[in-house]
């Protein structure tokens, strides 16, 4: 099997439309698993009470915000460098997706900062930083709407997400270079995370369900895209023959 | 396992608005990538005359 073709829109088209499922189905269960885990067997939290309970979608959605970035970015990349239309399609696809991530994130934040630190909102480094990546997906996606050819706006687009890739080792490391309100990581990639098994595992499966949406959707509006920009060249091609 | 107390120790605004957000975002994104993809469809139909090489050969595509 040539696995090239695939690389094509038009033979990506149907390829995606039969993956869609295989990442929705278990989306849900997962993101409904992972609320059982988070509110039934999850322990109350002995010094937030039961306010912690937010950060088994804060965490995920902080977590997706950044990574799209960094995969927007990436694809974004490769559709500049070797002028591969698939790869900046789905850059375009993640943009959507990973804006709604860091909102998500933004506002559970404000939610989980009230109660306990009694402010909805501080210029803290970590939490100007992700607003700054909220602006970046926003740039991304309203220079993209700018500009009618599509491939022009793949390029400046392109140029966007690799300048704006900075902000997300930033953001990450920003509540050890800075003197931030924002807790430090709970969870560490090397050595034992500070959190409770079944809290971790709650995080866990969220974060796993959020991935598994995140294929589904971008999947689903790679479609569209793909769809739209076959339309307009073949109208394009009508208008001009 | 244990039964969630409804009002989570006073945090329950908090909380719930917290999940309520999600859930809007969630729906909202699902709900406008539908319309977008029958949009495309519809204008499809329309024209039968420009309809792109992706969907060709696969006129189910027109129902799903």
């Amino acid at each position: 099997m040539n696995l090239y073709k695939y690389a094509s829109p038009a033979m990506f088209y149907p390829l995606a439309g039969k993956m869609i499922p295989w990442f929705a189905i278990p989306a849900t269960i997962l993101f409904a698993a992972g609320m059982f885990v988070g509110f039934f067997i999850a322990p109350t939290d002995f010094q937030q009470g039961d306010a912690y309970r937010i950060i088994f979608i804060h965490v995920p959605a902080a977590w997706m915000g950044m990574f799209l970035y960094v995969l927007m970015a990436i694809y974004a990349g490769i559709g500049w460098a070797f002028n591969a239309r698939l790869s900046s399609m789905m850059a375009s696809a993640l943009a959507i997706t990973g804006a709604m991530f860091t909102l998500v994130s933004l506002v559970t934040g404000a939610f989980w900062g009230k109660p306990t630190w009694g402010t909805w909102w501080v210029w803290d480094a970590r939490m100007t930083s992700t607003l700054i990546l909220l602006f970046l997906y926003a740039g991304f996606i309203s220079l993209q709407a700018a500009i009618d050819d599509p491939r022009r706006a793949d390029r400046a687009g392109a140029v966007l997400a690799l300048v704006g890739v900075i902000n997300v080792p930033i953001i990450y490391f920003s509540v050890q270079w800075w003197n931030t309100l924002h807790q430090g990581a709970t969870i560490r990639i090397l050595g034992k995370p500070t959190i409770a098994a079944p809290m971790l595992a709650a995080m866990l499966i969220m974060l796993a369900a959020c991935w598994l949406y995140s294929v589904a959707v971008v999947l689903s509006r790679l479609r569209c895209i793909i769809l739209e920009r076959e339309q307009n060249a073949a109208r394009f091609a009508e208008v001009n023959a | 396992m244990h039964w969630p107390d409804l009002s989570m120790g006073g945090y329950g605004f908090y909380v719930w608005g917290s999940y309520l957000f999600t859930l809007i975002v969630i729906v909202w994104e699902v709900v406008s990538l539908r319309q977008r993809k029958k949009a495309l469809l519809k204008r499809e139909e329309r024209s039968p005359a420009m309809r792109p090489t992706v969907l060709r050969g696969s006129t189910n595509e027109t129902t799903s």
